[in-house]
Formats: C-alpha cells, structure tokens, sequence
C-alpha cells in the first residue's frame, strides 16, 4: 500500500488541543502488555522530546517572530503528544523496569535499521551501536536481579536474548573518536535520512533518562552504573547525530522531523497489537500530517525549495519491532572486538583509545564489572537469556 | 573496589530494606508461578505465595510499621495508608484462598490481587522504604533485618495443601494462624535483640 504524507491532510491544528480528560491516558499493564508495546510507548516518546527540543532550538536561532509562533503553536502540541505517549507507561513499574525497556528498544530498533539500511557505511554504525546496548542490557538485567530478585525475562520475555556483548568497560572511548562522517543529503536516500533521525532521538532519549533517573537509585551500585552508562550514551548520541549532514537547512530539518513522525507513527498503527494503544497512534498519524503540511509550507515560503525534493514520494516499509536474535549473534561473532579510530573502525586498541581507558577504568573496576561481580557472589552465576544456544563468542569471560 | 562488597547474608542484615525488596520480588515471581501452573502445582505454587504474603505482611507490621511512624514528619500518614493497603489485601486473600485455584473465578481475583500488592509494595518502597534509609542508623537497620528475617524462619517451608472450607471459616483459617505464629516469632526476635 503507497502512502505519500505530503498529499495527506490530517486533523486542523486548531482542533489538535486537548484537554485533561482526553490526557489522562490509562496506562498499559506492567506485566502483562506486549513487551514490544512498552518499546513503541518508549520510542515515541524519544521521537516527540526530540520534536519538541528541535524546535526550541529552531525558535532561538529564528529572527522571525511570525514564525516563532507557528513554531510555539505546534510545539504545544508535540508537548501535549509526548504527555499522552510517555505516560502510558504504568506508574508500578521500577526505574530499573523501564531502564531494561530502553535497552530493549535500543538493541531490537538499531537492529532493524541495520538491517534495513542500504548504505554500508551507516549500516556499520548501527551495527557498531547496536552491540553496546546489548550489552548494557546484560549489566542492568543483573542488578535488576540482585536488587529486586526478579528476572529481566519477565519483562522482554524472550524476544530479545540477555546475554554479553561487547564488554561495558570498552565502550569509553575517546569523545573525537566518536564523530563519524556525515551522509551527503543530496544524494542519500531519503530513508537513511529517517533511520539516522529514529536512533539519535531514541539514544537521545535514553542518555536523558539516565542522567535524571540515575541518582533516584539509594543503592550505591546502582547509582554508579547509571553514571556509567549514562557516559556511554553521551557518546552514542555524539556517534548517531554526526551521521546527519549539518547542511540541511532548518527548514529542512522541519520537515524530515515531520516527515519521520509520521512515518513512525503509521508504521506503528500498523503493528500494533494493543487496540487502545493502537488508537493513539491513530490519532496521533492524523495530527503529524498537519504539522508536516505546515512544515512544507515554511519549506516551501522561507527555503524557496519544494519538500518534494528532499523526502521520499511515499512513506518507506513500515519500521518494525520484532527479534532479531540471530541477526545480534552474528554480529556479536563478527563484530565485537571493534572500536573506533577518527571516522572508521579499527580491530586493535589504538593509543588514544588506551589513553582513555587507563584514564577511566585504570584504578579499580568499571561499575558495570562491580556489577557481575556483586552478582556472581550473591548467586554463583550471570544472569542470562539465551534461547538460541551457546553464546556465540568465548570473548565473555571479560570481568573474570 | 569499593569497600561495600559483602555476602549475601550480610548484605540482607545490614539493610532491611534491601531484604524487604527482594522479598516484593519474591512475592511477584509466585504470583507468576501460580498463574503459568495449574492443578496440584497451582495449590502448591498457592500456599508458597499465601505463606509469603503472610510473613513479609506481618514482620511489616510488627517490625518496619511502628519504626516508620515515629520516625519521619507525616510517618503515621504514611503507615496509615500501608495498613490500608493491607487490610484490604488480607481481605481478598482470604477470599482467594476460599476457592478452588482451578475454579473459574481464581485467576481473574489473583490478577486484582497482584496488582494490588504490585502498588503497595511500591508505595512501601517509594514512600516509607526512602525514609528508613535516609534517617534510621545502620544498627539499627540491622536489628530489624534481624527481627524480619526471625519471621521467615517461624513459617514452614513446603506447608500442606489447604483443606477447603466454608469462606468465613478460612478467613480466620490458616492464612490468620500463620500471621499470628510470624506475629510471636517476630516479638520474641524483638525482645531479645531490639
Ligand atoms: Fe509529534
Ligand atoms: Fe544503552
Ligand atoms: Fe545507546
Ligand atoms: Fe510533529
Ligand atoms: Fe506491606
Ligand atoms: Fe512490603
């Protein structure tokens, strides 16, 4: 089925607002909704802060208050979105629940835009991230053992593995090397261009969560490994945002953030298999048509260009949330013992990336060892999820 | 390495709170046993969970309750809410334990129940837990991980499957005995160490 979003008009904006009663979202069951419902909640609501973030900064570097209106006037609206998504999260659930959600998301949504993306060199970079995550799952998954004696199964159940990946103590590296090479938005496909805004918004995100939730935690461990995955964040969105080309236009940037929203939400409608949730999405899809008829015409007014030369004529193969579980193991065997030197990959620790890590790591252990360590003496064991067999690598044996 | 690294054990006796998390994660990880089993593994998954339920409640309210109430600005509010809480979980307990677990009626009430204890364990954690860590002296957090752990060791491990009986008779039944034997364990613990 062709959906071209810039021939769709959605809901007014004049009739966008809502008030309290159509706010107050009931959220969905901590246990018992689809785990890859909580992932599309958490993923749109990194896509709506991003939206809204966007435009904050948009408005300081606009001269022309007519303008700053247009964009105040959406803007309330991306806020009121980002209410009603995020706050379908239910309120029982831990801090550290919501946390091995975001990883959840980090590693089964830049798995798929791996896979997805056509060119190679941002492929590699989705490839390079997504193991990072994975293993950031593994960490979290065995405090959230040792401090609230539950299973992380209990909340991904099965659909993605827990399991090492690339060790938590390699990810610091050294900030310069962590700025990849732009694609070139003249020539780029139009869907690279949504894939880039999807995972640097949903990291975005991530690195903010962590910042603010982190020293909620009283349990001095747990306080420590949020700072410490907290950093690596800090780099993933360094590492995602340089992908973007810096020469697009604001105006353009309106428009492939439109663009994206719309995009993501229809690719969720599609999916989704909570009917209430689902509705949402619905709703929402209506309302992002209208914001991106508007960014076109700010395009269109102030760019003198036509969007139609910057977004795909029809919306790309929806976005999917699904496992990706052999995909993960063959990067895993292929791919973790890479780092990063300049814009490129590199299989050895270079200097600069040694620098860095005597620096962090070099008196006493990563939090995110002290945390394994912690665990295997409270239980004589890791824990993990692997329901397709051994490990791939025999690279785990990192903090031993 | 930081100098926090402990045993299991002494960790659980240093920090009452650490103690009482865990369990929270004990109860709901039988709330999910007893709804993935059925037949004699669901009564038996059952009568773990009730036992439970019964000893962590109690040493509550014996131990951690009247500790909190004195000891924060608002603590009686506090504490008067979690009471509530656990009146009225007791109350739909009991009615659960009434039932045949494979009856019709069993699993919808068990899902109340969870959810209900889901939110009471989280507003302990959130709004009475915080406290006792932020204000209470670590010797005397460890007296009562003490007195709490002294109500874990009154209840028997593997109790036997409950004899089925009128409503108004199980209320006051075995789910009652048991908090009334955790209630005399934890106030010997208490006299004797507190
Ligand atoms: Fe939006
Ligand atoms: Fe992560
Ligand atoms: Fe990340
Ligand atoms: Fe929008
Ligand atoms: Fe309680
Ligand atoms: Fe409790």
């Amino acid at each position: 089925m062709t959906f071209n979003p810039l021939e769709q008009r959605g809901i007014p904006l004049d009739r966008q607002l809502r008030n309290w009663r159509e706010l107050a979202v009931e959220p969905v069951d901590p246990d018992r909704s689809d785990p890859y419902t909580r992932c599309r909640i958490i993923t749109m609501n990194g896509i709506e802060v991003e939206a809204i973030l966007f435009s904050h900064q948009f408005a300081r570097h606009c001269q022309d208050p007519e303008v700053k209106r247009k964009l105040a006037e959406v803007r309330y609206i991306e806020a009121q979105q980002q209410k009603a998504v995020n706050w379908l999260l239910p309120g029982v659930s831990s801090v550290l629940e919501t946390t091995i959600s975001y990883e959840q998301v980090a590693v089964d949504l830049t798995a798929w835009v791996a896979r997805a993306e056509p060119d190679p060199y941002l492929k590699q970079a989705y490839q390079f991230g997504v193991l990072e995550d994975f293993d950031h799952l593994y960490r979290y998954a065995n405090l959230y053992e040792m401090i609230e004696h539950r299973k992380a199964e209990e909340i991904v159940d099965q659909l993605t593995e827990v399991m090492p990946g690339r060790p938590t103590p390699l990810h610091h590296r050294h900030p310069v090397d962590n700025v990849r090479e732009p694609y070139d938005r003249r020539q780029t496909d139009p869907l690279s261009k949504l894939h880039a805004l999807t995972v640097m918004s949903a990291e975005q995100q991530t690195m903010n969560f962590y910042m603010n939730v982190g020293p909620t935690y009283m349990e001095p461990i747990a306080r420590k490994l949020y700072q410490e995955i907290g950093l690596i964040e800090e780099e993933h969105v360094t590492h995602y945002e340089s992908l973007v080309d810096p020469g697009e236009t604001w105006w353009e940037q309106l428009v492939h953030h439109e663009y994206n929203e719309c995009y993501l939400y229809h690719s969720f409608m599609e999916q989704e298999s909570d009917r209430r949730v689902k509705a949402i999405w619905e709703l929402h899809l209506n309302m992002e048509l209208e914001h991106l008829h508007t960014a076109c015409d700010l395009m269109r007014r102030h760019d003198g260009r036509d969007p139609a030369e910057v977004v795909a004529p029809q919306l790309p193969n929806v976005l999917t949330f699904e496992p990706n579980k052999q995909y993960l193991r063959e990067l895993i065997a292929d791919q973790l013992d890479l780092t990063t030197l300049g814009t490129g990959y590199v299989r050895e620790a270079h200097e600069r990336f040694e620098r860095m890590q005597q620096q962090l790591n070099g008196d006493g252990p990563a939090p995110s060892d002290e945390v394994m360590q912690r665990h295997q003496e409270m239980f004589g064991r890791d824990y993990r999820v692997q329901t397709e067999g051994e490990h791939p690598a025999f690279a785990t044996g990192h903090w031993n | 390495m930081t100098s926090t690294a402990q045993t299991p054990d002494a960790a659980d006796q240093d920090d009452v709170v650490a103690l009482l998390m865990r369990q929270h994660g004990d109860i709901r990880n039988l709330f999910d046993e007893v709804e993935r089993t059925t037949g004699d593994d669901r009564r038996d998954a059952f009568r773990r969970l009730v036992r439970l339920l019964a000893v962590h409640e109690t040493a509550e309210q014996e131990v951690v309750h009247p500790f909190a109430r004195q000891l924060f600005d608002g603590g009686q509010g506090v504490v008067a809410d979690r009471l509530a809480e656990e009146k009225h979980a007791k109350q739909a307990l009991a009615q659960l334990d009434a039932m045949d677990p494979d009856s019709p009626g069993f699993l919808p009430g068990l899902r109340h129940l969870r959810t209900d204890v889901m939110e009471h364990a989280r507003a302990e954690e959130r709004y009475e837990f915080a406290q006792l860590r932020r204000r209470a002296d670590p010797e005397r957090l460890a007296a009562l991980a003490k007195a709490v752990k002294a109500a874990e060791a009154t209840a028997p491990t593997h109790p036997h499957p409950a004899v089925q009986g009128a409503a108004a008779n199980m209320a006051a039944g075995p789910f009652a005995a048991l908090m009334d034997r955790t209630k005399d364990a934890v106030r010997k613990a208490m006299g004797k160490d507190g």
